[in-house]
């Protein structure tokens, strides 16, 4: 992007109309014809063009992944018909005849996702409370990384601990013939959601200006009372929004929840049975497309599930995106004089049946997993508390909840312990240097994962290549060149819409675009395109924050003293934002290396013995190895362990690197 | 350990108060005693530790990590950092309004009702009375007594401010601490501000910080001018006023620094 080359001058007249500079966009010299401030005009323009195109990739690429998923799914329509593949009860594809209803899929998607999130929300909030406004320093410190590194595990490595130890042991526990059910799938999913759901509510909970909490307790109200009656009714709205990202989050995820559901593709009888197996739309595409027949009634099914998916959670985290910008604007007094919609009377009305509808569906929670006596013993506490609730003085009131909370960030960091124990205690014994360095042997039971590994950072370092220049340019077109319009909330929708696409949709898209109509085949380069694609918009927004950070004053300094626009970006705007945009692209490197799903059907082969030769060959990577070792090769736990700690390091080590430079940062650079 | 201290008059009370922000010592040596039933006013540059002081007289700066305290404060002759003190029991007693008004984004109702209901107050009559009154004791009440129940955060600065007091007024201080209270108002409210604090008078023992010399000369029967951290000089408005005894007080009241 040297675009002050002359060569550039072209790039000019390729400038899209739509992109119309600012008002104060002026850099050019002072003097118009005179050669050097034309030739900077040129490049300037040029540059600026450049970036333009870096901001609309986004917007491209959500394009290409709605036309091409929809013109391998619309067939279905046909050859199915809408009515049967959306409602249809049965799933069967490769059954005689085949049938294609998705409903149990749906469903199985829904009953899971209700389930993760009963199993999160009250840990989320406890631990989220806890971190922003109850933990001494020394505290935070260390639940604030827990709650990151349970963010970093890659979801093949939940999906390995689950089906190794959550499933068994849930079996065990509730006394089934075998844990894989919708409430392991619950229970997992729960746990991944975590530290969304977490971060995204402790964020709301910060940014509550001081003031109300010291007007609170200036008026006597104890700590317990000013949380609980003003810090977080002030926060709801951001809760909210977390709540429904981990939703999203929990929609959209693939490996993990297709190691631990048994993925019978039935509707729960009874509708609670917890412990019955079940199947989900992500599940689905993870477990059959790898199979499926190109261009069969089955395959155009597989590409309908993927479009139904994809319209969900783009539904879903557009929604959470709308409330978190509304929270945004009325936190810098836009909103604030709104006036509230509903009355006194039917607010209340609605919190109470809310709390009943709650209290309802934590009660059906006891009766499926415990039965009878669960419920009850569940409905007398209830009930107790109810009654209590006016007798417990402030501080015995305090005293209780302050307890609850610290069991939720007890049990969080207990979770986090034991995945990590368990993982590193059996994975350290598999973890010789033969182990790095040798080929896989008998289906990966001896021998080692070289080329797994060397396949892995083959396959970030393409994605990285594409991702990185695309994302910090779109990024910088965003913070420094415009200022709203259309053209910028049109890329703007393409980036979150970007970022809630689930990772197994990338996969489709790579492998029906990439892979089929490209003609690439299952190969490395397939394989990059795809992660590159899938970590853009994390790219993007880290350096943009990073952009924002730079304050607007050094700006003006600079172009008050005659540089142009790309000169200050440059010189005086991406020196200070460095760490940040290394921050996030080192984030993107540990996301890139722990997704299996999007290189699953783009990339990967199970067992290669030589490393590829050119970008168009396949290759062996971590994520897939685990997953492959996991579910198809019995007997190789010792090398699944040893897998799956290898990852673990990996992107562990990827992601603390990336928070240490964040924190290093912080302290040192102060405006 | 302590003996109480109760000296006819006087509601609080410090004895040798040092406060340190980490490194910096904030607050050194003050000894000063508040009278009941008067308007106090501190006054001095910004930065000499005013709002660090009366702050210390309701521990809101408990809220801030770094901060240490040594020496007593007492309040009607109990010392308030004692071991066996409650400090919600503490804050209740004194009030507090703040230099930036700061209602809590629920209604008017709801703000006023808050401190009430936090103490235990859940019947709807004692509510209601409860509100009417702190609100006409802030001269507010006949501005808002028909939208009572629309968004604090719609009213005027002025108005959000009287509510902030009215809130305070709810839960029946018996002191009421000021921290520039007008600093973001405008002159017809601050006025309305000062009016207020001549009536709170006869029922609250009140003490202001205020940047402004104008205004303690106004609205206070005691006066007290610090300077980096010390209380230089303390005692009858008019005194201070008129005829200082430090040499710093009279520099900063004429003007020579600030």
């Amino acid at each position: 992007m040297h675009g002050s080359e002359p060569g550039c001058g072209k790039e000019v007249r390729r400038e899209p109309s739509d992109c119309n500079p600012p008002p104060s966009a002026h850099t050019g010299g002072p003097v118009k014809g005179h050669p050097a401030s034309f030739h900077r005009t040129a490049g300037e323009r040029a540059i600026q063009g450049l970036l333009f195109l870096a901001a609309i990739s986004s917007v491209v690429a959500v394009f290409f992944i709605l036309f091409f998923l929809t013109r391998d799914a619309y067939q279905v329509f046909f050859s199915v018909g809408p009515v049967e593949f959306l409602l249809g009860g049965r799933w069967d594809p490769t059954g005689y005849p085949p049938e294609f209803g998705t409903s149990p899929l749906a469903a199985g998607t829904l009953l899971v996702t209700l389930g993760a999130i009963l199993f999160a929300v009250p840990l989320s909030l406890g631990t989220a409370i806890f971190i922003a406004e109850i933990a001494p320093l020394r505290l935070r410190l260390l639940v604030k990384p827990a709650v990151e590194l349970l963010a970093g595990i890659p979801s093949v490595v939940y999906g390995f601990f689950g089906l190794i130890v959550l499933t068994p042991w849930l079996g065990d526990v509730f006394r089934q013939p075998s844990g894989e059910s919708w409430l392991a799938g619950s229970v997992l999913l729960g746990i991944m959601a975590l530290p969304t759901i977490i971060s995204v509510s402790e964020d709301a909970i910060s940014a509550v200006p001081r003031e109300f909490r010291e007007g609170s307790l200036s008026l006597g109200a104890t700590r317990w009372q000013t949380i609980s009656r003003v810090v977080a009714p002030a926060a709801l709205s951001g809760i909210t929004a977390a709540v429904i990202l981990g939703i999203g989050r929990a929609i959209g995820e693939t490996m993990a929840i297709l190691m631990v559901t048994g993925n019978s593709a039935i509707i729960p009888t009874p509708l609670w049975n917890v412990f019955s197996p079940i199947r989900t739309l992500t599940g689905t595409l993870g477990i059959e497309m790898g199979e499926v027949p190109f261009d069969s009634t089955h395959y155009h099914a597989l590409f309908g599930v993927a479009v139904i998916l994809l319209l969900i959670t783009l539904a879903v985290n557009s929604t959470a995106v709308v409330i978190l910008d509304r929270v945004r604007r009325s936190q810098t007094g836009v909103g604030a004089r709104r006036r509230e919609i509903l009355s006194r009377e039917v607010r209340a009305r609605i919190r109470k049946a809310a709390g009943a509808s709650g209290a309802v569906l934590a009660l059906a929670a006891a009766f499926a997993i415990g039965g009878a006596p669960a419920a009850a013993a569940l409905a007398l506490l209830g009930g107790l508390a109810w009654a209590a609730r006016d007798r417990l003085s402030p501080g015995a009131t305090q005293a209780l909840a302050l307890v609850l909370v610290g069991l939720c960030v007890a049990t969080v960091l207990l979770i986090l312990g034991v995945i990590l124990f368990d993982i590193i205690s059996h994975g350290l014994p598999a973890l010789t240097w033969d182990f790095l360095t040798q080929n896989p042997k008998d289906l990966g039971r001896a021998g080692g994962i070289y080329p797994a590994i060397v396949g892995t950072l083959y396959l970030v370092g393409g994605a990285i290549a594409f991702a990185l220049p695309l994302g910090v340019g779109a990024a910088i077109y965003l913070v420094e060149y415009t200022r709203g319009g259309k053209a910028i909330s049109l890329i703007r929708t393409g980036i979150d819409l970007l970022n809630g696409t689930p990772s197994i949709v990338f996969g489709l898209f790579g492998f029906a675009f990439l892979v089929l109509y490209l003609d690439w085949g299952v190969s490395l380069i397939a394989g990059q395109v795809t992660l590159g694609l899938m970590v853009l918009p994390t790219v993007i927004r880290t350096t943009e924050e990073a952009l924002k950070s730079v304050p607007h004053s050094l700006r003006e300094g600079s172009l008050a003293l005659g540089a142009t626009r790309w000169q200050t970006i440059r010189r005086v705007v991406l020196p200070p934002a460095m760490a940040g945009i290394v921050t996030g692209t080192i984030l993107s490197i540990g996301r890139a290396a722990g997704e299996t799903a999007p290189i699953l059907f783009t990339a990967v082969v199970f067992s290669r013995r030589f490393l590829p030769a050119s970008p168009f060959e396949p290759v062996m990577a971590l994520p897939s190895h685990l997953f492959i070792l996991a579910t198809n090769v019995p007997g190789a736990e010792t090398n699944t362990y040893g897998t799956a700690l290898v990852l673990l390091l990996l992107v562990v080590g990827l992601y603390s690197v990336a928070i240490l430079i964040r924190n290093h940062y912080r302290k040192t650079v102060r405006w | 350990m302590v003996i109480p201290i109760e000296t006819n008059g006087t509601i609080i009370t410090t004895r040798g108060l040092n406060l340190w922000y980490g490194d910096c010592h904030t607050l050194v040596d003050i000894t000063m005693a508040v009278l009941r039933n008067r308007v106090t006013a501190l006054i001095g540059p910004s930065g000499c530790g005013k709002s660090t002081l009366i702050r210390c007289f309701n521990r809101l700066n408990d809220l801030v990590d770094i901060c240490r305290i040594e020496g007593s404060v007492f309040l009607d002759g109990n010392d308030i950092y004692g071991p066996k003190t409650d400090v919600a029991d503490v804050r209740k007693k004194v009030g507090m309004v703040f230099q930036k008004p700061n209602p809590f984004p629920k209604s008017v109702y709801e703000n006023v009702a808050y401190g009430p209901r936090v103490h235990g107050v859940r019947d709807t009559g004692d509510l209601d009375r409860a509100v009417e009154r702190s609100l006409r004791q802030a001269a507010l009440w006949d501005e808002v007594k028909d939208r009572l129940h629309d968004p604090a955060l719609g009213l005027s600065g002025g108005q959000q401010q009287r509510l902030c007091i009215a809130r305070s007024l709810a839960v029946e201080p018996e002191i009421l601490l000021m921290d520039e209270p007008c600093s973001a108002l405008d002159p017809i409210a601050t006025a309305k501000i000062e009016n207020l604090i001549q009536d709170l008078k006869q029922r609250y023992t009140v003490v202001i910080v205020t940047h402004n010399m104008q205004q303690a000369a106004r609205v206070s029967d005691s006066t007290g001018f610090m300077y980096l951290g010390r209380l230089i000089e303390f005692g009858e408005t008019t005194q201070i006023f008129e005829k200082p005894r430090q040499e710093l007080t009279e520099n900063y009241i004429t003007g020579r620094f600030g």
